[in-house]
Order: C-alpha cells, then structure tokens, then sequence
C-alpha cells in the first residue's frame, strides 16, 4: 500500500467523494473549460471564439478550437456567442463549441460530430444525421451526468435553455446548473465569501452565503480583461508617436530595432485577407501578453492619479516590451494608467468611442453595492472571505490594490482576500469548484434527472438549481 | 546489548548531549528556502520575474514512496451501476467499484448496503443500491398548523394565507438561513388574491402561479417582518400545542424566545451595526485614539489611586487604638505596616534619646524611612503639611519633656526634622558662609574677617550654631544694604552729573535731598533686620541661572545683587507653589503638566519684567526711579 502523502489522492471515503464521471462545464466569455468532475484542472480549455467563412445561413462554415481559429485564412470571421450583457447571445453556435469543448478531449468524437469533419460538412447536414439516427449512444454525454456554470446574473431563459440543451442535445442522464460565484467560492474551500471575479468581458461580485448566492447582491460591470485591452489600445493611440499593434500572423520575419525606433519586419501578404475581426482577434493575444508582462496597478496608497503617485511611478523602473514584429520600447508610468480605470473611473483613458465608464462600475462600488444588498449581520463574515478569481486578476499588484482599495471602504473589519497563488486555480477556480461539487456522493440526490426533466419540463431547472 | 551509553562509558567518553551536539554543529544550516520551483532549469527560472509564469508549470515531485506490496494479481474494477436511495426517481449512475468476485466476499470499500440481490457467473445487470449518503439528506424541522389552527389563532392583517405559506415553504427550502430566506423572497400574491384568501386550502399550484406571473408586489418585507411573522406563529403553535404550565424548561425558554421577539429592536441594532461598518478611516482612527486614550487614562488612574493610597499611607497615622482592636490581622497590609514601622522608630528614637548612649531594641536608623521610594515627595512636603503631620505624630510619641533649664544643661534639643546620616557641626557652620555666588561668599568672608570671626570656629555646638547663623543673616542684611546704598548712590551720582549738565545752579540741593533719603532707608532697614530672614534655602540650581541670565544683561556690576535677592524672592514663593501642585497633581492628567508650567513661565516673566522696568526706570527717569523704590520698600 502506499503511503498517503501530499502528493497522493485522498481516500474518497475521507471526503464522501463518489465519482459518477460526471463532466464539468464551464463557458466563459474568452475560454470554455470542461473537464471530469474529480479531477483539479479542466483538461480541455478551449477559446470561446469561433471563425466562420461566410454569412449566416447553410453554406456558412464554423471552426473551433485554438488550431483553426487563429489560422489566417481568406475572409474567416471570428465571432463570440456571448452577447454584451455577459449571457450567451448566439445558442447554436454556442452549443457547437461547449460541444467542441466537451467531445475534443474528453468523451472522443462520435461519428455525427460535426466538429470532427465539420470543416467539410455543412451545419445543416449534420443536424439531419442527429435527426435520422436518434440513437441515445450517438449522442456525446450518453453517459455523464453535466454540472454547468452560469454567471450569477442568468436569465431564466437562458437556464431554461442549459437545461434543454443538455437533454435534448447531448443526451445527459443527470445535470445541474451551478453559478460561478459560488463554485469560486468552494474552490477556495469556502462555503460563504464574496467572490469578486474579473473576466473577459465583465467583473462580478457575488455574496455567496453557506453555498447560495445571494441573488440582490450579486453585481456585475463590463470593466474586465476587455476594457483593460481597449485601455491599451486607446493608450498606444494616444501616446506619440503611436505605438503600432501588429499581430503575429503578419509578421514574416523581423530585425532588432533600437527602442521607440520604427519596426524594421518584412511582412507576409495575403490573397484573401483575414477579416479585421480575425485581426482584432489575433491582436487581442498581444494586448493579453502585454498584460501578462507588462501592465501593472497602482497597489496604493491612494490612488494612481493622486498626489505624487504618478511622480513616483514614473521614477520606478519601467518594463521593456517588444511588438511581433521588433518595436519595442520600456514602458513606465503609462503602464500602470491602462488598468487603473478597473478601480477609478475617472483615471480611465477615453475617446470618441469609448466614453467614460460609470463610477458604479468600479470593484471598490460593486463590493460595497454587493453589500449594502445583504443582511447587515452577515456583512463581515463575508469580508472575511473575499474570494478572488477570473484571468484578469493576475494582473501585477491587482490584489495589493483590491486589499487597500476595500480597507479604505471598510476599515474597521477585518477584511482577508483569498486569492490562490497559482495561475490555474486562479482562473480556472469556477471549474475547479465544480469539479469538488460533483465528485461529492452526497450531491448525487441533486441531479436533476432526465426523467425527473421530462416530467416537469425545462422549468424545473428554476426550482432545483438555486 | 550495550547501548550507547556503555560504549560510551567504555571509551571513557563523557555521557551525555555531547555527541548530538556536534552532530548538529556539523549538519551546516539550510540557506534560507530556496524560491526557485523544483524541476525548472535555472536559466528558465530567471526570466519568470516577480511575476507567475502565465502558463502553469508543474514541478515533478520526487516524494517517498513506499513500494507497493505485492496483494496477488490485479484486481479487476468495473463502471457500477448504482440507484441513490436519497433519490425518488431511481436515477441510475456508474461508478467505479471493485469487480464483484462470486468466491470471495465483498473486499470493496464495503459502502450501501447491498441488496441481497446477488449475480452469479452470468453478466446480469446488477444495480448497487447506496444509502451511505443518506445521512445528509436533512430536513429541516418546521412547526405545522392545520387550516382550522390558522382560522382560529394565526390570522394576520398584513399577511394573506398564501403569503404565510410561501413563507413557511422558504423557510423550509432553505433550512431556517434567513439572510437566504430575504435574498430569494419574492412572493408575488396570486391574480384573484382576494379570492384565494377565501379558500383556506393549502394551493400546490401557487407557487406556479407566483412564478409566472409578473404582479406588482405588495411590499418588501424586511428580515425582521418575515422572522416577527414566523416566530409569532411559532410561538401561538407552540402554546397551542403544549400548554404553557407543561412546557419543560427547554420548551419554555424557546417559548419565552419567540415570543419576545422585537422586529424594531432586530432592526434598530442592524441600523446600528451597519452604520459601525460604514464609518471611514478618519472615524476609525478615532475611535482607536479615543480608545487608547482611555486606556491610558485608565492605567493612570489606577496607578494614581495606588500613589494616593500611599501617600496618605504616610501622611496620615495610624488610629491610636487601631492595633489594640485589630491585633496582628491589622498589619497584614504594607499600608499597616508601613504605619507600625513609622511608630518603631519613633519610639525607637525616643527612647535613645532617654538613655542616652546604648543600642536601641531595633536597629533602624531614619535613613530606612527616608530611603523609600516616595521620600522625595515626602521631601517636597509642603510646610503646612509637615507641621500638620507632626502634630498628629507627637501625641503618640511618647516625649518625655524636660523643663527648660535642664534640656539647656543636658544639650537635649527637639527637630522638626532629621536630616539622613551623620552631620558634622563644622559643617553646618561652613555651609552659612557660602552664598549663592561667589561674589557673596566673598563678600560675606572679608565681612567676618572685619568682625574678627576666625575661618574655623573651635567648638561648633548646637548653639554656637544657632548664633552664628544669626550673625550670618546679620551679615547678608548688612551687605545687602550696603549694596543698595552704594547702588543709590552711583544712580544719584549719574543723575548729578546730568543735571550739572543741564543746569549748574540747582544741583547742590538736590544732591542733599538724595542724600538724606539713602540715610533713612538705610535707618529703616536697620531697624527691620530682625524679624527679615534671608533665603536660606532656595532653589540653587534655578538662582544660579537666574545669576547668570543678570550677568548677561548687566553692565552695572553693582545691581547684580540687589536683582539677585529680588529673584530669589520670587524664585522662593513660586517653588512652594509648585511643590503643593506636584503632590496634589502628579501622574492625575496630563493637562496639569502645562498649567504649572504656565505658572512657572508666568512668574519668570515677571521676575524678566521686574529686572527690565528696575533697569529702564534707573536709566530714565528720576520720578519712575523713586516710585519704583518706594514700591520695593
Ligand atoms: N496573466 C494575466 N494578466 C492579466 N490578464 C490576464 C492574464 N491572463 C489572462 N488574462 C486576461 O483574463 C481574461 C480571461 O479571464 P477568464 O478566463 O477568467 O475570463 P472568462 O471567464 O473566460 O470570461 P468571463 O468571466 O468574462 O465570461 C482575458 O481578458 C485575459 O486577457
Ligand atoms: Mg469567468
């Protein structure tokens, strides 16, 4: 027998774990992850944008997954199903790509999935083949149950519509839908906290109380990774002489250039360019590498555009980067402007087209709207535990400035943030949760099942999941 | 078997921490955690910076392993297929289990009870049937009422039947969490609500009807509201069903609980606390200061009442028939004691003092007393204060009086206060001839040298003492008018000289009138030299400054000592007064610190302002110079 140590899994028995195999799925605006339930990182993570070769309709050809979608092919479209409010907008195709998600990696593609010969067969013909042959084993969740992730904010509808999908599409024999904020929250082995989540396309903020979210309370802002990249964008526009953005894929080979000087690259050609989404698309990858490496907040005290903060800022040493196709130049002051508009709305770069974010959407706001919407003695409890998750808050210092930002608001609790130190837990935490929720024997009584479905139809997601 | 303790014996080698010791000593000190992950090349390490490597890179441990004991050949696992008794639908899922051996018993993990349902060699479909998570399926205990219940007790005008069961099925959803409970309330009455109040039965189907229909609501409802609704049916059901005489006392608190629920009360305290939370940082800090200001005022106070007690302790004897009533309990504080020891000595002292030579019952000597921590307050001792004490010490003193000539004859002599330790008699005598600046003691030598005092006087008794110190206070009176006559005289000599200057005719009978007017101070000052006593014991340190601050300011060698006595005056009253509000006002407060200094600041101005206006009212004018005199006098 071996000896238990850290390294080795614990005995079920330990943890009343009883693993059904259940899959886990968690879409998000910029990555949908999927993976066992069980297990500690999704296994299959793949972008939730897709490209598509011509208009809507029949003749229109999809592509998912890393590999396709940043091949610069003629006219290919990148699109997202998300719509701006943070709820899924375009169900089919979205269906497609949590499909993709699912069946790439972790159940084997069936013969009818459109995603494995999908680049050839049109749409509608591989709905016909999931028609003719309604066959249970056909379809790719014939035997796992499905626990989804939904933001806090969903619209019944849209539950309505997980839970359609997962019987009626995928053939699931159990599912449950879960909010994120609270499956953050488990991942974090806490069952009540508020877990301040900064994404893609929008940041929330979820009172979660012995495992239920608090529904007043839950707030959410499109301040998130895609501001900070358009901040970035605005900022290399602005600044002079304009910083260029050029995307890998145009790059065929470049020189060393001295720092601020002009790009010395030779650049590829196309016969049929690539749309500009796929060009937007693919410079998004830089912004979120200058991110990574670049960008960082002010920690505080105070405020990046107070006093002599920005003095000090810029006799700090600066971070070189450099462009695809050799710019390159240090960057010093500048980097800590992009993503201050995440916690200052005035500090935030504007332009005719993107105006001035509302002050109510900044996190220091949404924490304290979140709060005013709770019980007022459940109130420090919850600031006891600040759970923090999402892609955009492994920015550099984001979390020294969230500790002093919510101290100001709040300096007579005792406020502690919880924010995992390793990438994966951090933005992946949603699906980590749900991976320790699902692989619990006592939430098998929580299924909802497909029997259970198809005797009080598509609304029973509503009295179930809550 | 030897252990290491004979082989050690053997070699002669000493037992004990020896050996670890040096084992530790050559296990040299692991240099600090290292931060560089396991598994990562050193140079890939480097470029990670401060920041985590955005892709996630996972570091191979090598932990210890211990090997695997050889149970046989592998066993064989399958995808179960099992029913969870928690659940009503019999939902079928699989999980992995051991493959069920027909021979040997079950070896698994022994969960569920197994149905006696058992599969032999052919490959039926067998389904476990789990009951091991059973025991978390909990429901929540909720109090139940029947409509005619409700009819007859739990009616309410503000809330319908429907709401009431709405709110008893929250509750209930979700087990008693009332934060929950308000965050999800959302009841939404039904279309024909009037008419639904009618029909008393408990409807299925409202909730469905909530659900769907988007009506205006009637109003939100508080925490408070819902609980004050709950617990007051609670409570009705509660005394409904058991009476309140035969509630056990378990029962009864409950009861005595729900019905003293206040809504206002909940709702103001959550005001309050909400409105604690929301304070800003200045308010916080505050609230600290505030906070540690009292404590320290309160640490003050305690240390003060403690001072306090102790002075009196020494102030105030002890009760005459104190010791007599009490016996020896009344010594067990040091209070009491310290009293006890107070009246040893005492008796101690006096009986020395009536036989003379010999070593006393106690061997104390006064240096114990004043050698305690508080003698310098009991130094700074304002005089009334001293006189008082004494007064009340010398009745239980028992004094054995002499009469006059004797205590003459004997050379007995009576001290309001001892001095520590031995004195010598020339000592006493050295010490009047010296002044507060040397130019005194000059002056006050050369004086008793023009006397025919000789520098040692042979035999310095008690008495001997006593007249020469009224010599000496003789002596400084004498100076001290000498030096106001010479002073006079110079101003009068330089105010002559300007008056020549002005007019020649008058000066001659002028300078007569100044003349005889020094004359007469000088009679009168004379006359007072009795009953003046000089300051003998000032504040040397504070003199001296102020000696020095007029040497500063002075050109006219000869004010020197007239603003000298002047100031000690001054210095003399004002130091009384500081001793009296040290003892009244140490460690009390802060703010008192200041007043006295204020004091102190005040009176020192003014003894600046008395130099400043002597000196300008000498250099200007004959009239301010005469009033001026004439105040001093
Ligand atoms: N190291 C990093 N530093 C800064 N930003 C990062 C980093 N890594 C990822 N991001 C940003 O985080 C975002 C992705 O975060 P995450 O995966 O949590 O979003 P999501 O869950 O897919 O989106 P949403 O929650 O809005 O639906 C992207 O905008 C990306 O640019
Ligand atoms: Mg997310």
């Amino acid at each position: 027998m071996n000896m238990p140590n850290s390294s080795t899994a614990p005995n079920a028995n330990e943890y009343a774990g009883d693993e059904v195999s259940a899959i886990v799925l968690d879409p998000g605006y910029s990555t949908t992850r999927a993976g066992f339930a069980g297990e500690d990182v999704p296994k299959s993570v793949c972008p939730s944008f897709y490209g598509q070769i011509g208009d809507d309709g029949d003749s229109s050809r999809y592509f998912f997954g890393e590999n396709s979608i940043h091949n610069p092919v003629g006219d290919l479209q990148i699109k997202n199903p998300w719509g701006s409010d943070g709820i899924v907008e375009d169900w089919d195709t979205a269906t497609k790509i949590w499909e993709y998600a699912i069946t790439s990696r972790l159940t084997g593609s069936k013969p009818t999935d459109p995603t494995k010969n999908g680049l050839n067969d049109a749409n509608g013909d591989a709905m016909e083949v999931d028609v003719e042959a309604l066959e249970q084993s056909e379809k790719p969740l014939e035997d796992s149950p499905l626990l989804m992730t939904e933001p806090g904010w969903n619209s019944t509808k849209a539950r309505e519509k997980y839970i359609e999908l997962a019987f009626e599409e995928w053939g699931t024999p159990a599912f449950y839908l879960h909010k994120t904020g609270a499956l953050a929250a488990f991942a974090s082995g806490k069952a009540s906290g508020i877990v301040i989540d900064v994404g893609a396309s929008h940041t929330s903020v979820t009172p979660v109380l012995d495992g239920m979210v608090l529904r007043k309370g839950v707030q959410k802002s499109p301040l998130a990774g895609n501001f900070v990249s358009n901040q970035i964008r605005l900022s290399f526009k602005q600044s002079s002489p304009e910083i260029p953005l050029t995307p890998h894929y145009l790059v065929a080979s470049k020189t060393q250039v001295d720092a601020g000087a002009p790009a010395q690259a030779s650049y590829k050609t196309f016969a049929t360019p690539p749309t500009e989404s796929f060009r937007r698309h693919e410079e998004e990858r830089v912004l979120t590498e200058f991110k990574e490496s670049v960008v960082e907040l002010w920690p505080g005290p105070g405020r990046f555009s107070n006093g002599t903060n920005e003095e000090i800022a810029k006799n700090q040493p600066g971070r070189p980067f450099e462009m695809p196709d050799g710019w390159n130049q240090v960057f010093s002051s500048e980097r800590f402007r992009v993503a201050e508009g995440l916690f200052d709305a005035s500090a935030a770069l504007t332009d005719a087209d993107s105006p001035k974010p509302k002050d109510e959407w900044c996190i220091p706001r949404l924490v304290q709207q979140a709060l005013t919407h709770v019980d007022a003695d459940q109130r420090p409890l919850l600031l006891q535990n600040i759970v923090v998750t999402g892609g955009s808050t492994l920015l550099y210092k984001f979390n020294e400035r969230l500790n002093y930002e919510i101290n100001t608001i709040y300096p007579s609790t005792r406020n502690k943030l919880i924010a995992p130190g390793p990438v994966v837990e951090r933005k992946y935490a949603a699906w980590i949760g749900g991976s320790i929720l699902a692989s619990l024997g006592s939430f098998h009584q929580l299924w909802i099942s497909k029997k259970e479905y198809e005797e009080h139809g598509s609304n029973i997601v509503e009295k179930r999941c809550r | 078997m030897a252990s290491g303790r004979d082989v050690r014996d053997m070699l002669g080698l000493p037992i004990g921490a020896d050996a670890p010791k040096a084992a530790l000593q050559k296990r040299p000190k692991p240099a600090g955690p290292s931060r560089l992950p396991k598994g990562v090349a050193r140079e890939v390490a480097a470029l990670y910076g401060e920041r985590p490597p955005p892709v996630a890179v996972y570091e191979e441990k090598k932990a210890y392993r211990a090997k695997r004991a050889n149970t046989g050949p592998a066993k064989k696992w399958v995808r179960q297929s099992f029913v969870n008794q928690a659940r009503p639908d019999g939902l079928v899922l699989k999980h992995w289990r051991r493959k069920r051996d027909p021979e040997e018993k079950m070896i698994g993990n022994g969960e569920g009870e197994d149905t006696a349902m058992e599969d032999r060699e052919n490959e039926e479909p067998y389904v476990e049937s789990s009951g091991e998570f059973l025991k978390y399926n909990v429901e929540p205990e909720m109090p139940a009422f029947t409509d005619e219940e409700y009819e007859a007790h739990l009616r309410s005008d503000d809330w319908s039947r429907e709401e009431t069961d709405y709110l008893f099925r929250m509750i209930k959803d979700y087990s008693y969490r009332w934060a929950v409970v308000w965050d999800r309330y959302d009841y939404k009455p039904a279309e024909n609500s009037s008419l639904a109040v009618q029909e008393s039965t408990a409807n299925g189907e409202a909730s469905q009807a909530l659900a769907a229909l988007p009506f205006a609501q009637t109003r939100a409802r508080t925490v408070e509201d819902l609980k004050a609704r709950f617990y007051h049916i609670s409570a009705k059901l509660m005394k409904l069903h058991i009476p309140e005489v035969q509630m056990d006392a378990d029962q009864y608190a409950r009861y005595e609980m729900l019905t003293k629920f206040d809504p206002t009360l909940e709702r103001n305290r959550k005001t309050l606390a909400a409105a604690l939370m929301n304070r800003n940082m200045d308010e916080v800090k505050e609230e600290e200061f505030l906070l540690a200001e009292l404590q320290r005022i309160n640490m003050a106070a305690n240390r003060l009442d403690a001072e306090r007690e102790e002075l009196r302790a020494r102030l105030e004897a002890p009760l005459p028939n104190h010791q007599s009533q009490a016996g020896l309990q009344s010594f067990t504080s040091s209070q009491a004691l310290q009293a006890l020891f107070q009246q040893l000595f005492q008796q101690d002292r006096s009986k020395k003092r009536s036989s003379g030579v010999g070593p006393g019952r106690l061997s104390l000597s006064g240096h114990d007393i004043i050698g305690t921590p508080t003698s310098a307050q009991q130094a700074q001792m304002s005089a009334a204060n001293r006189r008082q004490s004494m007064a009340q010490q010398v009745p239980q003193t028992p004094i054995k009086n002499l009469p006059r000539e004797e205590e003459f004859r004997f050379n007995v002599s009576t001290h309001d206060r001892l001095t520590s330790g031995v004195s010598f008699g020339s000592d006493k005598l050295l010490k009047m001839r010296q002044a507060k600046s040397n130019v005194q003691t000059q002056k006050i030598a050369t004086a008793l040298q023009e006397l025919g005092i000789p520098d040692i006087i042979p035999i310095p008794t008690a008495r001997v003492a006593d007249v020469f110190e009224g010599l000496i206070a003789k002596v400084s009176r004498l100076l001290d008018v000498r030096k106001v006559r010479e002073k006079e005289e110079g101003e009068c000599r330089v105010l002559e000289a300007m008056k020549k200057r002005l007019n020649g005719d008058t000066d001659g009978a002028n300078d007569d009138a100044d003349k005889n007017d020094v004359k007469e101070e000088k009679d009168e000052i004379a006359d007072s030299q009795e009953d003046g006593d000089a300051d003998a014991d000032g504040d040397a340190e504070n003199d001296e400054d102020n000696d020095e601050d007029n040497d500063d300011d002075d050109d006219d060698a000869d004010a020197d000592g007239d603003e000298d006595a002047d100031g000690e005056a001054d210095e003399d009253a004002e130091g009384e007064e500081e001793d009296d509000d040290d003892e009244d006002a140490e460690g009390e407060d802060d703010s008192r610190v200041p007043s006295v200094r204020q004091v102190s600041e005040a009176v020192s101005t003014r003894a600046m302002s008395s130099v400043g206006h002597k000196r300008s009212a000498s250099v200007l004018s004959q009239a301010s110079n005469k009033s001026s005199k004439r105040a001093r006098r």
